[in-house]
């Protein structure tokens, strides 16, 4: 008898492992759609990236104090001292934004095949509730190198949240545990960053797939009209699509460790709360929104940025028409697309804003509204120029 | 002890009470009665009526702002409005002082120590000027070309020290030395060269002064003194940049120049730096220095070639080493380390120059030693630093041979598997 057959008898004898072989098999070769295509492999590149984060984070948690003396000094030893720590830190910050990219893309390819469609609804909205806790990750992480950059977009971004009528103040002093960001603040998104968050999402994660494994991957047909995949157009989820999966593992796997190598993220300098940097501004992923507030008072500005999320959730409700094809559903689609030219939109206007840079030979200033302004040769602004 | 605490409490508040008034009180002495006691000081003085125009120099000098007034400088009597009663002889009426009396008006107040006390300055002006060469021409030798308190400080005008638009302000005291030391019509008298202005406006000390507006820098009076102005003797000279350069100074005391300046064969720090014109001193100035007085092929002059070239090499490795960290910095690489080492190297060069001094070839080579060592420690390290990150990237190669192979593979895999359903 080979080792194989031992250890697989003294199993069996135990739990009866033949038992759950079968439903087992019939989940892994559950046939997918035909449609089914490479953009099906983002939630499981959205999945591989939160493992990764869980376990290059679990090594940076190895040297990381999260206190306002030792947090820059351990992330520096981390990166200069400690054996391949660089490569791990590295990884973590750039899967930290390859996941909120990862996850959006995620997002879109549901929007676009209508798959959040009934009876997904719950399946989407949970997904939504994904992207949101993803962002928060950035959100707090961003602080915990508590470097210049970090600490006052933290200081920006949590002066946002304290515009919020009537509970804005009282979320401002929770997030930063105290009128200024300081180190109570740092102790606060260091344990929603390593204990709240990634469990909210295991657990999130964990019912998302259940629903999506439970109610199967969405056809193209209308709602309430779904029909069973026909054997010759569909593939079976493994090994076939599992293949498709691996393949876009290790090309993403590459690309983290590429940028890793050849763009790593600088630390920059110790967070100084008397020291304000020019133009601070937060995470590419919060442009938009920051850009957004921008152009409207403080209270209005919170309002609107909050509709985007409000909008999310509730969308499935709103898109009630049974078509999934986005052929099929032009005014979806239309503000899907509009949507994402905004984000385009402001994404660049609040990048740009703040900021003095030349394009086609002539020296631009562009101001807070991300307007751009000729400047001259002495640095005088000269005049308007949308 | 309820009604102790209530006595207690209630004395509290009055004395609070007691302390405001007295504060307003003083408040209204300090600051409102002295002004208005000035302005009538000036509206009955009759001095005014007739010199209104010295009055418009004089009224914002710190001597008016201050209640001191025609008739402390000029005698006579300000209250009688007709000229010649105001000027009789009975009022002590002197006119235009003569230089040789200013001195003395000036002291009447600036030599009282119980008077000047009140606006921290200090007294011993007078009794300097009496030991300065301008005091001593003017006082003993009758001598009134030199130069006395109104020359410097001004007439009516007197303004602060600290006054921007003040002669002697640290800015403005070369130039107002050279409204006599540069003409030279009056220093030919003297025999006394009227160069130096134009020298010190070139020398570091003169550019750090005019250019960076550095007022730590030496100016005529930080040298030759201000009241109790001196030309420095021979033997002085390393007193006087001594009080500035107190390590050059040291290290000077035990060179073999200190005994030849001992013996009066040796002008201490002028001979190699001169004096007015003085530059920045490099290596090079061995070059020109030595052979003042020494033969070219002499020992000496040998021994400060070396001296020269190691200070030469420290000063040019330390620019070369600055330069790559800066670079490293800017490629991505963390330097903290080798900046502090940079740091401690730059110690141990710029110690070297006030070390020269002692023209010690032992002592130079140690602390040359001890920055090369470290020049060679940043050098290492960062070189070490760079070829890490050049291996990450080439690591990049296999590691993208082994994602083609293993997707080549799969997708294969997954084309066998879908052709063969």
């Amino acid at each position: 008898m080979s080792m194989k057959n031992i250890i697989s008898h003294w199993i069996n004898e135990r739990f009866e492992v033949e038992k759950i072989k079968g439903p087992l098999k019939k989940q892994l070769e559950k046939p997918l759609p035909g449609h089914v295509s490479w953009f099906h492999t983002l939630g499981s590149m959205s999945f591989f990236l939160f493992i990764s984060q869980v376990l290059t984070g679990i090594l940076l948690l190895v040297y990381y104090r999260p206190t306002v003396d030792e947090a820059f000094q351990s992330v520096k030893f981390i990166t200069t001292q400690a054996y391949m720590g660089w490569l791990y830190r590295q990884i973590h910050a750039w899967g930290a934004n390859l996941m909120i990219i990862i996850v959006f893309l995620h997002m879109l390819r549901t929007f676009v095949t209508g798959s959040f469609k009934k009876p997904r609804e719950i399946t989407w909205i949970i997904g939504v509730f994904l992207f949101i806790l993803t962002l928060v990750f950035g959100f707090t992480g961003y602080l915990l190198p508590w470097n210049q950059l970090a600490y006052w977009a933290t200081t920006v971004g949590t002066e946002i949240a304290g515009a919020i009528p009537f509970v804005g103040e009282w979320i401002k002093t929770l997030l930063r545990g105290g009128p200024n960001v300081g180190g109570e603040t740092l102790s606060r998104f260091f344990v929603v960053h390593v204990i709240i968050l990634p469990w909210a999402v295991f657990f999130l994660i964990a019912i998302h797939l259940f629903f999506v494994r439970w109610q199967g991957i969405a056809t193209m047909d209308p709602v309430d009209q779904a029909k069973e995949p026909k054997p010759e157009k569909s593939i079976p989820f493994f090994p076939h699509h599992a293949l498709k999966e691996g393949i876009v593992f290790f090309i993403l796997l590459g690309w983290m460790i590429t940028l890793s190598v050849l763009m790593p993220f600088e630390l920059g300098e110790v967070a100084n709360p008397l020291v304000t940097p020019l133009a601070i501004k937060p995470e590419w992923y919060f442009l938009p929104m920051y850009q957004v507030i921008k152009y409207f008072s403080k209270l209005a500005g919170i309002f609107v940025v909050s509709l985007a999320p409000l909008f999310l959730l509730v969308w499935p409700f709103l898109d009630k028409s049974k078509e999934r094809h986005p052929l099929k559903r032009p005014v979806s689609m239309t503000i899907g697309v509009l949507v994402v030219f905004s984000l385009l939109f402001f994404g660049f206007l609040g990048h740009f804003s703040e900021s003095k840079r030349r394009i086609l030979g002539k020296e631009y200033e562009f101001d807070i509204y991300g307007k751009p302004h000729v400047v001259s040769g002495d640095g005088i602004q000269q005049e308007g120029k949308k | 002890m309820a009604q102790d605490k209530f006595k207690n409490q209630k004395f509290s508040d009055y004395s609070y009470h007691v302390i405001f008034l007295l504060g307003a009180i003083l408040a209204i002495f300090f600051v409102v009665f002295p002004a208005f006691a000035g302005a009538q000081k000036i509206e009955g003085n009759a001095c005014i009526a007739c010199h209104e125009d010295i009055w418009q120099e004089a009224q914002d000098s710190v001597h008016s702002r201050n209640g001191i007034l025609c008739q402390d400088c000029h005698g006579g009597d300000p209250t009688k409005s007709d000229p010649a009663l105001a000027k009789s002889p009975e009022t002590g009426f002197r006119g235009i002082p003569e230089k040789k009396q200013i001195a003395e008006i000036c002291g009447k107040c600036h030599a009282d120590v119980e008077f000047m006390n009140a606006y921290g300055v200090r007294t011993d002006q007078l009794e300097r000027y009496k030991t300065s060469v301008h005091g001593k021409k003017l006082l003993i030798e009758g001598d009134h070309k030199v130069a006395v308190c109104s020359d410097c400080h001004g007439y009516h005008d007197v303004l602060p020290i600290s006054d921007a638009n003040s002669p002697v302000y640290p800015l403005n005291i070369p130039k107002t030395c050279n409204r006599c030391h540069g003409n030279d019509k009056l220093m030919s008298g003297y025999g006394l060269p009227t160069d130096m202005f134009e020298k010190y406006s070139k020398s570091v000390h003169g550019q750090a002064l005019f250019e960076k507006k550095d007022f730590s820098v030496a100016n005529c009076a930080s040298c030759h003194g201000s009241h109790g102005a001196v030309p420095p003797g021979v033997k002085e000279i390393s007193a006087t940049c001594g009080k500035c350069h107190i390590n050059e100074k040291k290290y000077f005391l035990e060179s073999v120049h200190a005994k030849a300046n001992e013996e009066g064969n040796f002008s201490e720090c002028i001979s190699c730096h001169s004096n007015h014109a003085i530059q920045k001193p490099t290596p090079a100035l061995y070059e020109t220095a030595c052979v003042q007085c020494h033969d070219e092929k002499s020992d000496a002059v040998e021994q400060g070639r070396k001296i020269s070239g190691m200070l030469y090499h420290a000063n040019e490795k330390f620019k070369l080493t600055e330069i790559l960290v800066k670079k490293a910095s800017m490629e991505g690489i963390f330097v903290e380390e080798e900046t502090a080492s940079l740091e401690e190297a730059k110690s141990n060069v710029t110690g070297m120059a006030p070390l020269q001094h002692t023209l010690s070839i032992e002592k130079i080579t140690d602390l040359d030693q001890q920055a090369n060592q470290r020049f060679a420690e940043i050098e290492k390290n960062i070189n070490q630093k760079r070829q890490n990150l050049k291996m990450r990237k080439i690591a990049l190669i296999p590691i993208w041979i082994f994602i083609a192979v293993m997707a080549i593979v799969l997708w294969m895999k997954y084309n066998r598997l879908k052709s063969g359903k």
